[in-house]
């Protein structure tokens, strides 16, 4: 076997930017004649836009496709249950069911896919896997609950494929968790970056100095915190290994993004599986390298459930694939996931992300966990505070405070940021994603655009 | 053999493929002959030679009227 390349498919992951864009017209085309021909939703939408498979001539002929939304896709679920108006092949043919998380959205997503679709799901971790180091002689084990949320499930069949060890971690303490890395001699380890630092914090407490453990990589998932650099850096400080950011979605079922060994700061689109495009949310219209927008996902994978042009939601950056020196030419989301558009809470006229806010939390490393708390003050006022656990006695937590909430406000127009410790262990901790903001506001917004929270 | 950009394969690459469609063939028409064992081993190994022949740009097309 050729362990000696870094690629998992090393024609598609090399392939001049013009041949892959020809590689994405070609499955696009098939895609949208298979959606046309399956699924009434999709064939009345493209129908409706003028869009035909042999219509599709360049990438530029994508924008004639509409965009498809998560609440179109949850509205079909409520008017056709179970699964709404889009599945392209007979139930029968599924031998999987998972959920979305529920961390958006009302109503969870429903999907199906078969065994070729499965295969597929642990097809794209295995780019990820593999272009982060992992090979056959590994270990991997995953601290994962194993439930209807999707995860690493892909993950752990693509260990499977690859010829790894795998270590299920499911149904078991954090404690539990710790030991059984350590007694099995794990060399990966997988988990949400949340996780990865209660694991860190659990395994101090226990006496266990996990730099000195056999692990040597951590593939983060679930979270944009994977990408966060002060936040990537504790984790690799902690675990003495090497942090590798992905990222997924339910309605794909698998990632769409891998940081490969080079680390350049985010991570490579599969672009022969995938094609993202990045736009303005509000405008719509397509930005450029290097600009912030919301990705736009079109899959080429999983046939039970096409999915074109869906807007996801995401914030991303796109830069090309050649700032990274792994000679991929897949583009690069910099800085990975930078965040959610929903995610924005706008709080005296300015607006707060809550990833901004954990890149400054996470550059203290005497902080172990915090939480965001919108409330209404006085009953007319939006104020925002970060809590944090300061569990070392020798800190001057005060101080800390002080220097975290100056440096909150310098980063958000002098906008005030109360910074203030509670008890350790007192705030909630997760495995999969972690929700730290707590918005207990009543009224938002500023005098005269107040509106009930 | 060449794949739909035209590129040829090796003749490794030309036995898998050869494979997938051996088994494609066999699960399309001979089914009834297969014993439970036989015949989701084989969707099994289907799915994921299905892998293999879309990584090498070989159009296959979907094989959920095949029970993959």
């Amino acid at each position: 076997m050729t362990t000696e390349s870094p690629y998992w498919n090393p024609r598609h992951e090399t392939m001049a930017r013009d041949e892959l864009e020809a590689l994405q017209v070609r499955k696009l085309k098939n895609l949208l004649e298979w959606a046309d021909g399956q699924v009434p939703f999709h064939s009345k939408r493209l129908s409706d836009a003028g869009v035909t498979a042999e219509s599709i001539k360049s990438l530029d002929d994508l924008a004639r496709i509409p965009f498809m939304t998560r609440d179109e896709w949850m509205q079909g679920q409520l008017e056709h249950p179970p699964y709404g108006p889009i599945l392209a092949a007979p139930e029968e043919a599924a031998i999987r069911y998972h959920l979305t998380s529920g961390t958006t959205g009302k109503t969870p997503i429903r999907v199906l896919d078969s065994m070729k679709d499965w295969e597929w799901i642990a097809e794209m971790w295995c780019y990820g896997f593999w272009g982060f180091g992992v090979r056959p002689a590994d270990r991997v084990f995953f601290a994962f609950s194993y439930g209807t949320f999707v995860g690493f499930w892909g993950a752990h069949y693509a260990c499977e494929k690859i010829g790894c060890l795998v270590l299920p971690g499911g149904n078991m303490t954090t404690e539990a968790r710790i030991n059984q890395i350590l007694d099995m001699r794990a060399t990966v380890v997988c988990s949400t970056p949340t996780y990865a630092l209660r694991m860190a914090q659990e395994a101090r407490a226990m006496g266990v100095d996990l730099t000195k453990s056999p692990v040597e990589r951590l593939i983060l998932s679930g979270e944009p915190a994977g990408s966060i650099p002060a936040t990537k850096k504790l984790i690799e400080e902690q675990w003495g290994a090497k942090a590798g950011d992905t990222a997924g979605m339910t309605e794909l079922g698998t990632i769409m993004m891998f940081e490969c060994e080079a680390q350049p700061g985010g991570a490579h689109i599969i672009e022969d599986h995938y094609i993202e495009e990045v736009i303005d949310p509000i405008g719509e219209n397509p930005v450029g390298y290097g600009e912030r927008g919301e990705r736009v996902v079109t899959s080429f994978g999983r046939g039970f459930i096409p999915v074109i042009r869906y807007r996801t939601r995401d914030f991303v950056v796109k830069v090309p694939g050649s700032k990274c020196s792994c000679g991929r030419s897949f583009d690069i989301y910099d800085g990975g996931i930078r965040g959610r558009v929903d995610d924005m809470k706008l709080v005296r006229g300015t607006n707060v992300y809550p990833r901004a806010v954990e890149a400054i939390v996470r550059e203290y490393e005497a902080i172990d966990e915090f939480q965001i708390h919108l409330f209404t003050a006085e009953g007319i006022r939006d104020e925002i505070e970060v809590l944090v656990e300061i569990p070392d006695a020798s800190v001057d937590a005060d101080s800390l405070c002080r220097k975290v909430g100056k440096a909150l406000a310098e980063a958000h127009e002098g906008l005030r940021f109360g910074v203030k410790q509670v008890e350790n262990e007192s705030l909630p901790r997760f495995e999969l994603k972690a929700k730290r903001v707590l918005d207990e506001r009543e009224v938002v917004g500023g005098t005269g655009e107040r509106k009930q929270a | 053999m060449r794949n739909a950009i035209g590129q040829d394969l090796n003749p490794a690459q030309e036995e898998l493929m050869a494979c997938y469609d051996r088994l494609a063939s066999v699960l399309g028409e001979r089914r009834d002959e297969l014993a439970p064992f036989e015949e989701r081993n084989a969707l099994k190994a289907l799915a994921a030679l299905w892998q293999v022949a879309n990584g090498l740009d070989m159009d296959r097309g979907q094989t959920y009227h095949l029970g993959a």
